[in-house]
């Protein structure tokens, strides 16, 4: 199994025939991931890395109806467009690497997505792998290993040190997803923790969190129903701290956001909570004894 | 992106919402106090709350009690924010206030108009003091409010008739505004009936969406561009600011010379985790320029408090041949004499590496001081060596 993708996912990727979304289709093909074509609105029939390029997402299911997952690297001010072309047409998964798109068109795009059912991954996520079997996003492969523990990311890089800490002590990964950096984002931690929980090949999680927002405190009291341990490592505790602007988010959110209240909220829901990346792996390994 | 009083006052005129009469002035315009009809308020300038208590809200009864005030007021700090213009406004007899505010909840995913009858303190005090005068009404994204529904929220504010119609009609605008300008935040508060029962937007707040900001050239005609909002910008802030860095300064020793935002927050907390003193946090962004690179080294490499650098490239969509000619040019080009402590992993690993071998190879000398690990050397070991040689141990 894995989560999300594996080795039998179709994907295309849209905005194909821009510089770094060709660049990774080809690493994505490197890899073993089955994508299909890509689309590129005005430009259909060209070819980037032998795959067929459609002006339009019906064109491409037409020709390849198996198609489940897209992955959508377009520039921020057509971000919405693309998302919502890939929800109106069927697609079940999307997964945003486009950072920065505006906050009211990622409000729109979700309520969308939950309307029709489909998975919204991102924006500004370096994206989704099944080590060994798929890769849909720009994730450097060298970061992870197949293995049995997933792991869930706000940011890029810290999904690939968390990986590789996990590697270097002998563990791997059953699937690695980047949530992504932008403030309002498709999936949250408690998303994707759900699916974790539901995967026979996933026997425990490590979710890294950072200061600012609210997902780490929402998805806390869904970790105190799961049955896997839940290794947790927050990042912004030593962060500069900026004067804090009086604004109403502040009584709809209270004093959430800040480094400690993830922390506070994770453990006391029964997450396992790390200080260091190189700590990872021995907790895992007591966990999972513990089991 | 804050915008100051007298910049969402100006938005607020723009989509009818009445605001006190009033001009903005600073050190090079106190010629317009011969225009102003006394007695006015004077308002600093600032994005922090709580400006009455700190003086930076007071009354003038003319002109020269006016301009004494004012000059007073330039240039004091209020928190970390210096005073560097004030809002001159015609005074105004409050018989009571209101507050009201369109902004985003991250929990439920949807926009909302908060009210209370309770306006003029601090939302955060409203909260405590009054928590059941604060009512929430939510909407669906992109969804325009209809004038019943404004009506609804008036008349559960006990406001009825004539009030009714006129806060209604500026509930209306006030959500117009939210939406069409892409905001984060809009708030009145207070929103006050005067004596002369009328209805005035007496504070503005507006929070602009950046990342929305190139659908909205109009805004950057108004003048509204990216600012800091955390208080006065330190010199290297401002170099950073110019280059389109996010940039902080701490008061540390190690540069920290991370790739995107997420690692450069891991990166400050682990240096602190292993006894090291950060230099600053930074962000490259996603596949940043070599020109980018350079600059964000050259911050670091020129500050005299940096004894060290510490590096992070593990390349995603950032590609580490890039982030190699980028070190490379620059060391190539500046010399530097600091000692950098840097690791590189990820996609186009091998050419990276190839560069940095060749430029070793040809300027040894150069290089003696830098070193550049690779995937099989944990982070937190490039991490500890920093430190160790920060410390000079």
């Amino acid at each position: 199994m894995a989560i999300i993708i594996d080795e039998n996912t179709e994907t295309i990727v849209q905005g194909i025939t821009g510089k770094n979304a060709s660049l990774h289709t080809k690493f994505m093909l490197e890899y073993g991931t089955k994508v299909i074509a890509g689309v590129t609105p005005g430009k259909g029939g060209q070819e980037v890395e032998g795959l067929p390029v459609y002006d339009t997402v019906n064109e491409c299911l037409m020709e390849h109806p198996d198609v489940t997952v897209s992955s959508i690297w377009v520039p921020p001010q057509f971000a919405m467009d693309a998302i919502l072309e890939a929800i109106e047409t069927g697609i079940k998964t999307i997964i945003v690497i486009t950072e920065r798109i505006p906050i009211h068109d990622m409000l729109y795009v979700r309520q969308r997505s939950k309307q029709r059912g489909v998975t919204v991954i991102g924006g500004n996520t370096p994206g989704v792998i099944s080590p060994g079997k798929s890769l849909i996003g720009m994730l450097p492969k060298i970061a992870f290993q197949p293995g049995r523990i997933g792991t869930v990311a706000r940011s890029g890089a810290v999904t690939y040190y968390v990986a590789n800490s996990l590697n270097l002590a002998g563990f791997g990964e059953s699937t690695s997803v980047g949530l992504g950096g932008d403030p309002i984002l498709g999936a949250n931690f408690e998303d994707i923790l759900r699916l974790f929980e539901k995967d026979s090949e996933t026997d425990a999680v490590v979710m890294a969190g950072e200061i600012g927002g609210v997902y780490e405190e929402m998805a806390a009291p869904y970790i105190r129903r799961m049955s896997k341990p839940v290794i947790a490592y927050i990042t912004g505790r030593a962060a500069p701290q900026g004067k804090r602007l009086g604004h109403a988010g502040a009584i709809i959110e209270g004093s959430m956001g800040t480094a400690q209240s993830k922390i506070d909220a994770l453990k006391s829901n029964g997450a396992i909570i790390v200080e260091t990346l190189s700590e990872i792996p021995h907790l895992v390994k007591e966990a999972l004894k513990n089991q | 992106m804050r915008l100051y009083e007298h910049e969402a006052k100006a938005l607020f005129r723009r989509y009818g919402i009445p605001v006190p009469k009033g001009v903005a002035v600073d050190k090079h315009s106190f010629n317009v106090l011969a225009q102003v009809a006394y007695p006015v308020m004077i308002k600093a300038q600032v994005f922090l709350g709580g400006r009455g208590q700190a003086g930076l809200i007071q009354s003038a009864h003319d002109r020269n009690e006016a301009e004494q005030k004012i000059r007073q007021m330039l240039g004091k700090y209020h928190g970390q924010f210096p005073v560097r213009k004030v809002l001159i406004e015609e005074k105004i007899d409050i018989k009571k206030e209101f507050y009201v505010a369109a902004t985003i909840d991250r929990f439920q995913h949807k926009p909302l108009i908060i009210v209370s009858e309770h306006g003029g303190m601090e939302i955060e005090e409203i909260a405590k003091d009054k928590p059941f005068s604060i009512l929430k009404y939510y909407f669906n994204p992109f969804e325009k409010v209809l004038p019943f529904q404004t009506r609804n929220i008036a008349y559960a504010l006990n406001l009825r008739q004539q009030h009714m119609q006129r806060t209604s009609e500026i509930f209306v605008a006030l959500y117009n505004l939210f939406l069409e300008l892409d905001c984060k935040l809009t708030e009145i508060n207070p929103l006050v009936l005067t004596g002369k029962d009328r209805f005035l937007a007496l504070d503005a707040k507006v929070d602009l969406d950046e990342d929305a900001m190139f659908r909205h050239p109009e805004l950057k005609d108004l003048g509204f561009v990216a600012r800091h909002e955390i208080g006065e910008m330190t010199d290297y802030e401002k170099i950073a600011k110019v280059a389109g860095i996010p940039y902080v300064d701490m008061d540390g020793d190690i540069g920290v010379f991370p790739g995107g935002a997420g690692f450069g927050i891991a990166a400050v907390d682990l240096i602190a985790h292993y006894g090291g003193k950060p230099a600053n946090f930074m962000d490259s962004g996603g596949a940043p320029t070599p020109e980018k690179l350079r600059t964000m080294l050259g911050l670091l490499l020129e500050n005299p408090r940096v004894k060290a650098i510490f590096g992070a490239r593990f390349g995603g969509i950032s590609r580490c041949d890039d982030w190699a000619k980028a070190v490379v040019q620059y060391v190539l080009e500046n010399e530097p004499k600091k000692p950098m402590i840097m690791r590189m992993a990820g996609n186009m690993e091998e050419e990276g590496r190839r560069i940095l071998e060749q430029a070793k190879q040809d300027h040894p000398q150069l290089f003696e001081n830098i070193r550049i690990y690779a995937y099989d050397t944990p982070i937190e070991e490039v991490i500890k060596e920093t430190i160790r040689i920060a410390k000079g141990i």
